[in-house]
């Protein structure tokens, strides 16, 4: 649900960027001052959880067999989270244009 | 015929993927075609989501307030030269259309857990939710075409 949420917010990050500078840093600003800053600190703390959740549970949910046992989902775990980690890397320094 | 199937609806042996397992075939009953679908959109979302989400907001909306990145990967000029590359709009529009679809999904069940139930009742939250990603998804893929394809 919170991930509809940040949907829409970006959808409407788009349209103000359509709509030219001043629009754009207007939404930004706001995005950034408290109090929508709090709630966005909230939502991005579920937004980690959700993620964790979720490689958590694709182990359970869907055991992976390209053996002849299921992994163990702690190990499935372990490399989405390490793929999570090079997909937002590499996010990072393709679509931001690095540090 | 099916494989034998405990109470909980677990398979009691142990299927490595390798043999496809049907259910009985049943005789008179539509072919299920939507609901599967929006299912694998909702899981589809929820890895775009898991994935990509967290580093976005927080480059966007989260770093740059409390000074944790160099640069501001939301200021007007920086994201408006990066959103001249394909690539880019392309992000956008999966990170868009897969959250819309994964978070109105579950927000259905959500609501149907609350007590919205009955055909009629989730009829018209299909119809609504769906409406939401559908239209939201077009909208991004406009703003991911726009200034491309067309002016």
């Amino acid at each position: 649900m919170v991930s509809a949420l940040y949907g829409l917010i970006f959808l409407n990050l788009l349209r103000t960027l359509r709509d030219g500078e001043s629009a754009y840093t207007s939404f930004v600003d706001t995005m950034r001052t408290p109090p929508i800053l709090y709630v966005n600190l909230v939502l991005f703390a579920l937004l980690v959880w959700h993620a964790v959740s979720w490689f958590m549970l694709i182990g359970k949910a869907q055991p992976i067999q390209f053996t002849d046992r299921p992994l163990p989902w702690k190990s499935v775990f372990g490399v989405n989270v390490l793929l999570w980690i090079g997909v937002s890397a590499a996010a990072v320094y393709l679509i931001f244009g690095g540090i | 015929m099916a494989e034998e199937v405990g109470s909980t609806r677990e398979s009691l042996a142990w299927n490595p993927g390798r043999e496809t397992v049907h259910a009985d075939e049943k005789t008179g009953e539509p072919e299920v075609f939507l609901e599967p679908l929006l299912w694998g959109l909702f899981s589809l979302g929820g890895f775009i989501t898991a994935f990509l989400f967290p580093i976005t907001v927080f480059l966007l909306f989260v770093a740059p307030v409390f000074g944790l990145w160099p640069t501001d990967p939301a200021a007007y000029a920086t994201f408006a030269a990066h959103w001249q590359e394909p690539l880019v709009r392309l992000f956008f529009f999966a990170l868009i259309g897969g959250s819309l679809f994964h978070g109105t999904h579950r927000l259905k069940f959500m609501l149907v857990d609350a007590g919205l139930r009955g055909p009629g009742i989730e009829a018209a939250l299909d119809i609504i939710l769906n409406a939401i990603a559908i239209v939201g998804t077009l909208g991004a893929l406009y703003y991911a075409v726009r200034g491309w394809l067309f002016v």
